[in-house]
């Protein structure tokens, strides 16, 4: 089998120095995918022709000098919720089948703009309501470390192409840890951007003011590559924040001296915690303590609240969200709903969407009835609104929380889909950055068992590259971020 | 009708505002086109579309506002509102809710009674119109139009303190007035773009509580709006005299037929699941702005009256008339200010000018003829170089062709004789051709000075003055 695609930044250096081709480096993608994913099952599509043609492109700029960007030539792989010009976006959902977006998303056009060269779309949980890409209407992705695993979700294709070394990097999203729960599981980096930090432009809404796009990566310092080239503000979505990108390549200094880390309590006292990820994750802070940071503890109280409040909101904002989803201008319609419009959004919404869609579709509408309205909504953003002010005051003792990402390594295909509860509760340590639009990343700290746990930090808003170099310094010190699947 | 009942009315105006393109979209607002020929990926509700406040409408919703006194509130909050429909792509209509733009104003109307009053305004809220479902006869499919879909509207909602169909109709055309004035909106109810809801209740004269009320969708024309109020008030009047209880029902207006027709019957309030847009930041108008934009208003209608009354001197019920549209004041104002006789100016304005617009039925904004032009046309007539008579009969011309009166009076051989030896010398033709008449005239018949009056407008062509011709001939007669 061909070579897997390591960095971003040594492909990025062989490409300049010409050992090899953006042409070469496609293929050797393609020839990954084709020999890897019949089992793992991350890709969607592909779109084998345009990316080979793209990358001679790429490989045609380099020849005149006008490489783009480090990006330019690199393969790279989008969640199928994030939209391409002239490709399906389904949202691994029955009722998007057959659907083209006639329009970029604005981090599509950026990095086109940057010459990265999108190889096809990844797997993931139905419009990314799930962490296990087990609802996805063409079936799971599986998880490189033990193909009877999950890979995580709902960005689970996307971890998987990085972990597999189909591609060096993919985009997913994040509502709730769509991107750091899978990073985890599949032992890569994954990064969600404080809320606002790039454009959710072209990003097919889950829920609105959670929903965030970021990178999948084998390192830091790439995903800071990766960041960079796709943040900034976008005037097609008015939440996103107003500066440009920042520089953030150039804030990976390698140094966390004079940083203070906050060590969540609540945390490492949560019984649900396994105690290797325990164990994992307390060698990690030990690390970045030798690396010179100060350790503390830190306390969010309303953090209890988290699971209950982030599933309030997101259902609510999806239940409106998904409402679009009517079979009458695109995408699926039911076939024999000819007897008035009411059967025709029963019928093609009941044939369109899976079961975990329509729980949250229900529970969004219940949570945004007249009579429940403020007893669940208004009250889960009064909640929402506490949680922040923790986060405000734990930011006060501290430049960043530590904490693992999950409380357990990948868990076996099918084990949990019979307990959604259960699920969902395993979201406990991503929906809180979410909920306060936080900037967080996760990083591999190690394996327990032979599978990969993963180390989050999070930071203040807008402190993307604080988030970053932490977990530079801690990659630049240790070799977790070098492990790979067996095979 | 029982006489012993009040009819209360309130009613909610959609107006449409006058912007080149969508609230939340940057597709044209257009009237008339292709279907689907102006939308985007937003209109269209295509999956990651995401909507960006149009900033023009914003003003444009802030000076409707202003003109009707109503609290702009420095921050306020876009809702989703949700529904099913096929004209609907979102399956939500982004409108506002718990924090509207604006509330608490009123509007002062001339009652049918001449008093006037004031009717409170609840609030105003900007939102997105919907499109347009099409059922073709004999068609068993729906076909969908979203040209409209996302046009800026304002809902403007009074408060229950209308008492006929009369000031439901003054009301709504002062609306319509001040909203063209400060090109808000076009308000052309023809082509939808100010829409009228009407609450209607009746309660027993001295009752203090609302009796239940029915909503009368969609009146798109004054007439139909009073017809429609009146209709309904009778109906309720019949369902109360005979002990009956009014029904919560929304109900149509069939103009044809001029009858109401039941829509649905309220049982429960409908659930619209509204909350905060997501996708929108909450609206910001900052007090800087908000003064920006009130200072850019023209001088507004009640103003003007004023001082078309106390500055020009003019009657009270010209001034109004001359302000019923800006384009109108502006235009009088522009002629009165080149003549220097607004009085004057103002009795061709009223007399000559609004009943050729009227034959035609069109706006001032039709004239082709220049404020100043018209001026030196009635220069003309002042100095007894043109007649009345031969000025009117140009004006229609001149008013929707344009041109130089002057040029033109001087090109059909129209200049009054003036000449005082040239009509000296029609008298004296007319006289020695007619001495019965003088004979007559001198024998105390008065109607002879009429026919030799005529026998001299015969030899001028009838381009004298009729006056100057009385004069003349009654001094010439007294002679010996």
């Amino acid at each position: 089998m061909s070579e897997p695609l390591e960095t971003v930044a040594e492909l990025s250096a062989q490409l300049d120095s010409g050992v090899v081709s953006a042409r070469a480096l496609a293929e050797r993608s393609f020839a990954r995918l084709d020999a890897l994913d019949p089992a793992l099952h991350a890709f969607l599509f592909t779109r084998r022709e345009a990316a080979l043609a793209e990358a001679a492109e790429s490989d045609a700029r380099r020849a005149r000098g006008q490489r783009r960007s480090a990006l330019d030539g690199i393969p790279v792989a989008l969640k199928d919720n994030i939209v391409q010009a002239g490709e399906p976006a389904t949202c691994a959902s029955r009722i998007l089948e057959g659907y083209v977006s006639p329009f970029d998303a604005t981090v599509v056009a950026r990095l086109r703009a940057a010459g990265a060269v999108i190889v096809g779309r990844t797997n993931l949980d139905e419009f990314a309501m799930g962490s296990s890409t087990e609802n996805s209407c063409a079936g799971p992705t599986r998880n490189p470390w033990d193909l009877a695993r999950s890979p995580g979700g709902s960005s689970g294709g996307s971890a998987a192409a990085v972990a597999a070394g189909i591609v060096p990097a993919a985009f997913g999203s994040d509502t709730g840890g769509s991107i750091r729960q899978p990073a985890a599981l599949c032992g890569v980096v994954g990064m969600k951007p404080t809320y606002g930090r790039v454009s959710r432009y072209g990003l097919v809404a889950f829920a609105s003011s959670l929903d965030q796009i970021g990178p999948f990566a084998h390192s830091a310092a790439d995903c800071a590559l990766l960041l960079e080239a796709i943040a900034g503000h976008d005037p097609n979505d008015s939440t996103s924040l107003p500066e440009p990108a920042p520089s953030l390549t150039a804030a990976l200094s390698g140094d966390v001296s004079g940083l203070t880390l906050g060590f969540l309590r609540e945390a490492d006292d949560t019984s649900g915690v396994a105690p290797g990820v325990r164990a994992r994750v307390r060698e990690a802070v030990a690390e970045l303590e030798r690396a010179g940071a100060k350790v503390r503890e830190v306390s969010l109280p309303h953090t209890r609240f988290a699971i209950a409040t982030y599933y309030l909101i997101a259902t609510a904002e999806a239940s409106s969200n998904l409402a679009r989803y009517d079979g009458v201008r695109y995408g699926r319609r039911a076939a024999d709903a000819a007897g008035s419009i009411t059967e025709l959004y029963e019928r093609t919404r009941a044939e369109g969407f899976g079961p975990e869609v329509k729980r949250r579709i229900l529970l969004g509408t219940y949570v945004l009835s007249a009579g429940y309205y403020d007893a669940y909504y208004k009250k889960a953003q009064q909640v929402r609104t506490l949680l922040r002010r923790d986060f405000d005051a734990a930011f006060e003792v501290c430049d960043a929380i530590v904490l693992p990402t999950t409380p357990e390594t990948a868990f076996r295909l099918g084990e949990k889909s019979s307990d959604p509860l259960a699920l969902y509760l395993a979201d406990i340590f991503t929906v809180s950055a979410n909920l306060a639009g936080l900037p967080g990343v996760s990083i591999p700290c190690g394996l327990d068992a032979g599978l990969p746990v993963g180390f989050q930090i999070l930071g203040r808003p807008r402190e993307d590259a604080t988030v970053l170099r932490i977990a530079d310094a801690y990659q630049r010190r240790t070799d977790h971020h070098r492990a790979r699947p067996p095979r | 009708m029982s006489t012993d009942y009040e009819i209360v009315i309130g009613l909610e105006v959609h107006v449409q505002l006058r912007t080149r393109t969508k609230l939340f979209s940057s597709a044209d607002v257009s009237y008339g086109d292709a279907p689907n020929h102006h939308v985007t990926a937003v209109c269209l509700a295509l999956p990651g579309a995401l909507p960006v406040l149009n900033g023009a409408a914003v003003e444009l919703a802030a000076r409707a506002a202003m003109v009707t006194h109503c609290k702009l509130h420095p921050h306020s909050v876009f809702a989703r509102k949700h529904y099913f429909y096929p004209d609907l792509p979102k399956a939500y209509q982004i409108s506002q809710y718990e924090e509207p733009l604006a509330t608490g104003g009123w509007l002062e109307i001339e009652t049918p009674e001449g008093g006037a009053r004031r009717i409170g305004i609840t609030r105003i809220h900007m939102e997105e119109d919907a499109g347009k479902s099409l059922h073709e006869a004999g068609d068993p499919e729906t076909q969908v139009d979203l040209n409209r879909a996302g046009v800026p509207l304002v809902e403007i909602v009074s408060e229950p303190e209308l008492r006929s169909a009369a000031e439901a109709g003054a009301y709504l055309r002062k609306l319509r007035q001040l909203l063209r004035w400060v090109e808000a909106s076009d308000a052309e109810m023809e082509k939808g773009q100010l829409r009228c809801d009407a609450n209607v209740s009746l309660r027993r004269r001295g009752e203090t509580r609302l009796g239940t009320r029915t909503e009368i969708k969609n009146l798109n024309s004054f007439r139909f709006v009073e017809a429609a109020i009146r209709a309904e008030a009778a109906r309720q009047a019949g369902v109360l005299d005979a002990g009956g209880r009014i029904q919560q029902a929304t109900l149509g207006f069939d103009a044809e037929r001029g009858r109401l027709f039941v829509m649905r019957l309220k049982e429960n309030a409908d659930d619209y699941r509204y909350f905060p847009d997501p996708d929108l930041v909450p609206l910001q108008l900052p007090e800087e702005r908000i003064e920006k934009i009130r200072a850019a208003l023209p001088e507004l209608p009640g103003a003007r009256e004023q001082r078309f009354q106390e500055g020009l001197g003019l009657a009270p019920a010209d001034a109004c008339t001359l302000v019923s549209s800006r384009g109108l004041a502006d235009w009088f104002e522009a002629a009165a200010r080149a003549h220097g006789n607004a009085k004057h100016v103002a009795n061709w304005v009223l007399r000559d000018v609004l009943a050729a617009l009227r034959e035609r039925d069109a706006e001032v904004e039709a004239l082709a003829l220049a404020p100043a032009a018209f001026a030196d046309l009635l220069r003309l007539v002042d100095e007894g170089r043109v007649t009345a008579k031969s000025a009117r009969s140009l004006l229609a011309e001149l008013l929707f062709s344009g041109g130089d009166p002057a040029a033109l009076v001087r090109e059909r051989g129209l200049e009054a004789v003036s000449d005082t030896g040239a009509l000296e010398a029609a008298v004296e033709e007319a006289l020695a051709a007619n001495p019965q008449a003088v004979a007559s005239f001198q024998a105390g018949d008065a109607k002879s000075l009429n026919f030799l009056m005529g026998q001299v407008m015969r030899r001028t062509g009838g381009k004298v003055d009729p006056a100057r011709v009385r004069e003349l001939l009654a001094q010439r007669l007294a002679r010996p």
